[in-house]
């Protein structure tokens, strides 16, 4: 396939097409909601009527909710409690699952922490974890975390949100917006945009103080590195260009300070437990550094206790991690033509912007302190309530948004090579097309590779999307004519058409995206999650959350009635505690005006203080029970072990698998 | 392809600047933007979008002078991005053909003799590309669309130089 512009071709690319199907929906203004939904963090907020943005708490007034989902019980938890259980069970509670939204298996250059497994007709085309033997996809897992910020927003609204505008990094690509997509419509919330990052940190940012000129949005996360230009003008928000790196955050700079914490303790082959711990003793450690000179780490599974850190010594570990802010930056301001001393203000965005190394190099990057007032944190959740309360039906005055494409689009051309088709920081929405020629005669059939990235090479791009385009009559080579139209929409998703211009004949050929989950798949789940929900759902969620804590309830009277009293398995302070939960418990059983949430609470604590004297009592009849058997019937005695734990809601805690030494 | 021109409701001229084609970008958005009909039904909704794409498509065109200067070549029957030979862009003469081989030659020459010698080297091909864009310019306010059209062939061989000169310079 060759190429060659033609200045002549279809008039007819503009022509407006009427959607196939499906009466007119009418959005409800006024119940949009706002998500950010990050690789540590998430958060919903919400700006109704043109009111100002507002971060949603939970119950406990948290805002922040751990992007994690813990895989432990059946329904899953999400947030806080499932964090709390990622070091007894690092296999099944999934954080950062980000990372891998639209990547297959093979893209991943890091190690995954967690077993992968695979369905047939995958092909290594879709990353899915197994979680004791069921294999959740990140779309789903995300999807889970959407459902508990969309409830939240339900609560806070007093009805159920309309749609969402989910934020991702500016620089996704196209198979991450689309498994982000794919995410929203599993969790059953409509998608009114996706919505870049720093866009919508710069549009709270720049409403709130109605700022002139051009800003440097910084946005350095768990995992994701953006920095985006913009230019602000009465009210009309220009991205001028957008750069970044989406493997790259702040879980890198726990990631070598945990190595650092293992090599000092002396482990090589540390287990997932132990890793796990590291981790998260590396990630305190970074945090006190953000405010103090020295802090220690103690890591009890390591045999570590009390080492300590100097901020300087941290410093000097995460210098090659600074090393890659830079290059993004400095391609950002280039493409944007715009020289560092016509800056008007840097905006830091994301938790790990507050370190302080981070901080010097964005003020030696870009010339001048950053503005660090608003919480950064909370400021891309308050742009993207305001872009959902636009987007419900309430245009604000003098609020304009304007995007960009942030990686080049392209088709792989003979030799290889890719032809542009949309370059990098074209505003969007966009349309563009290319015409190509066949190069022989024999030639009746053309492939369209399609491929983001901005190597020359399609093999160093990001593959999205291949297909066939046949019946091309046999023509004199560059005779016959294919256009290839790209379009990108307002999300920033693509759609590919190509069609035969000389004989007329047009085919529309459906894009299947190279990666990520099918329509099918999709639609699938969305009918499994369907399943859970009802028009009387808060009825069913009580008598749901009656019944499980029911089961607790039971199971946890018949393990007192059977060894309550062995102190080696239940300490006399801990049964007092199993005791006042168990009745508290009972008491709202007996109440049937108790609302759902406070049943799971009740529950999950009664869960929490039975916990170890449930495992001692299984670590127990396990080792009874394969003390001198035969290896069959050790293996019985695991499946016995696994179906009691079934009954028990998946608790697992003897089950893990032995740690592999890998890594 | 239709008028960007017409599109933005700009004048045809070589003389706008970027805040004239800004403010007329805007001001087409303004009313096209499809989050302005977010409310609206579907079709509504496809058709801003479309209309968002045309102007977007517009803005592109012009946004810069070189493009602004291309696309007036265009309007007056050189398309610079096709190799059509009567309608497309115009083969540069065999002297500056190889000039540009020479010079790309005195690259890595350059580049051997130390970081100012590419430096000199890049402020001549700069200042040439330069004064390329002010002969279309020239060329168009006199209604030599040809003229302007070979200038502005030499411009781009001129800013391939210019990349790899940088690029050795990184
Ligand atoms: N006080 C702090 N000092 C250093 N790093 C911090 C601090 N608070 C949060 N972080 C880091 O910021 C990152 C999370 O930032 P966040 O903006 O929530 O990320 P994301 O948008 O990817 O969810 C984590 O790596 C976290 O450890
Ligand atoms: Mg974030």
């Amino acid at each position: 396939m060759s190429t060659e512009h033609d200045p002549g071709a279809a008039p007819g690319l503009f022509q407006i097409e009427e959607p196939d199907a499906g009466a007119p929906k009418r959005r409800a203004a006024g119940l949009g909601i706002g998500i950010d939904l990050g690789t540590t963090h998430s958060l919903v907020a919400i700006a109704p009527h043109g009111a100002p943005p507002r971060v949603l708490e939970d119950e406990a007034g948290r805002a922040l909710l751990p992007s994690v989902v813990a895989y432990v019980t059946d329904p899953p938890r999400v947030g806080a409690e499932a964090l709390a259980l990622q070091v007894e069970h690092p296999d099944r509670v999934l954080s950062s699952v980000k990372r891998f939204m639209g990547r297959a298996p093979s893209d991943i250059d890091e190690p995954i922490p967690y077993a992968l497994g695979e369905r047939p007709g995958d092909d290594g085309r879709v990353v899915r974890f197994d979680v004791g033997g069921r294999l959740v996809t990140p779309a789903e897992v995300s999807a889970r975390i959407l459902e508990v910020l969309v409830a939240r927003a339900e609560t806070a609204l007093g009805a159920k949100p309309d749609g969402a505008v989910i934020t991702v990094p500016a620089y996704f690509d196209e198979a991450q917006r689309k498994a982000t997509k794919d995410a929203a419509r599993i969790a059953g919330i409509e998608v009114y945009r996706l919505l870049a990052e720093p866009t919508a940190a710069a549009l709270a940012y720049g409403l709130d103080r109605s700022e002139q000129g051009v800003f440097v949005v910084f946005d350095l996360g768990g995992g994701t590195f953006d920095v985006s230009v913009l230019r602000l003008d009465k009210g009309v928000f220009q991205v001028l260009a957008t750069a970044g790196d989406t493997h790259l955050g702040g879980d890198d700079f726990d990631r070598v300070l945990a190595e650092h914490l293992l090599r000092a303790a002396k482990v090589e082959t540390p287990s997932k437990h132990v890793r796990a711990e590291a981790l998260a003793a590396a990630r305190a450690v970074k945090h006190a550094l953000t405010t103090q000179p020295v802090a220690a780490a103690t890591l009890p599974r390591a045999g570590l206790e009390g080492f300590e850190v100097t901020r300087e010594a941290f410093e000097a570990m995460i210098r090659p991690v600074l090393g890659r802010l830079r290059a993004p930056a400095r391609r950002a301001l280039a493409d944007a033509g715009v020289e560092k001393d016509e800056i008007d203000g840097v905006v830091l965005v994301g938790g790990a912007t507050r370190v302080p190394a981070v901080k010097r190099l964005a003020e030696r990057l870009f010339g001048r302190p950053p503005l660090d007032d608003i919480d950064p944190d909370q400021v891309v959740a308050q742009g993207a309530a305001i872009q959902a309360d636009i987007l419900s039906g309430n245009p604000r005055e003098g609020v304009t948004l304007l995007d960009v494409v942030p990686l080049s689009l392209g088709v792989e051309t003979m030799g290889g090579l890719v032809e542009t088709i949309v370059p990098r920081n074209a505003p969007i929405p966009i349309r563009a097309r290319q015409v190509f020629t066949n190069y022989s005669e024999e030639q009746t059939g053309m492939t369209i590779h399609v491929v983001q990235g901005e190597r020359e090479m399609a093999a160093d791009c990001r593959s999205l999307a291949r297909f066939e385009l046949s019946g091309i009559p046999r023509l004199p080579p560059s005779m016959a004519r294919v256009e290839v139209s790209f379009q990108v929409d307002a999300d920033g998703l693509l759609t590919v058409t190509a069609r035969e211009l000389m004989t007329g004949v047009s085919q529309t050929v459906e894009v299947k995206p190279t990666y990520g989950l099918s329509d099918d798949e999709v639609e699938r789940l969305v009918l499994d999650s369907l399943d859970h929900a009802d028009e009387d759902f808060e009825a069913r969620d009580r008598a749901e959350a009656r019944v499980e804590l029911d089961r607790v309830c039971t199971a946890v009277r018949r393990a007192l009635a059977a060894d309550g009293d062995d102190a080696a398995l239940l300490p006399p302070d801990e049964r007092r505690a199993v005791a006042a939960a168990l009745e508290e418990a009972a008491a709202a059983l007996g109440d049937p005006a108790r609302p759902a949430g406070e049943l799971r609470r009740l529950r999950e604590r009664l869960e929490a203080e039975s916990e170890p004297f449930a495992r001692r009592r299984m670590e127990r009849a396990l080792a009874e029970r394969m003390a001198g058997r035969r290896v069959a019937e050790v293996e019985r005695a695991v499946g016995d072990a696994k179906a009691l734990d079934e009954r028990r809601g998946g608790h697992h805690p003897t089950m893990t698998p032995p740690a592999p030494a890998t890594e | 392809m239709d008028d960007p021109f017409a599109i933005l409701g700009l004048p045809r001229s070589a003389d706008l600047g970027r805040a004239d084609v800004d403010r007329a970008y805007f001001a087409a958005l303004e009313a096209a933007h499809p989050d302005k009909v977010a409310g609206g039904d579907e079709a509504a909704r496809r058709r801003a979008e479309l209309a968002a794409a045309r102007i977007n498509e517009a803005y592109r065109a012009l946004r810069t002078p070189v493009g602004r200067l291309e696309t007036l070549c265009r309007l007056g029957g050189i398309d610079l991005d096709s190799s059509d030979p009567k309608r497309g862009a115009p083969m540069p003469d065999t002297a500056f053909l190889t000039e540009m081989i020479e010079r790309r030659e005195a690259i890595e020459a350059a580049r051997r003799a130390g970081a100012g010698a590419l430096e000199d080297l890049r402020d001549a091909v700069e200042d040439e590309a330069d004064e390329a864009v002010a002969q279309a310019r020239r060329a168009l306010a006199g209604g030599d669309v040809a003229a302007a059209a070979r200038a502005l062939v030499r411009r781009r061989y001129l800013a391939r130089l210019l990349d790899e000169i940088e690029e050795a310079m990184s």
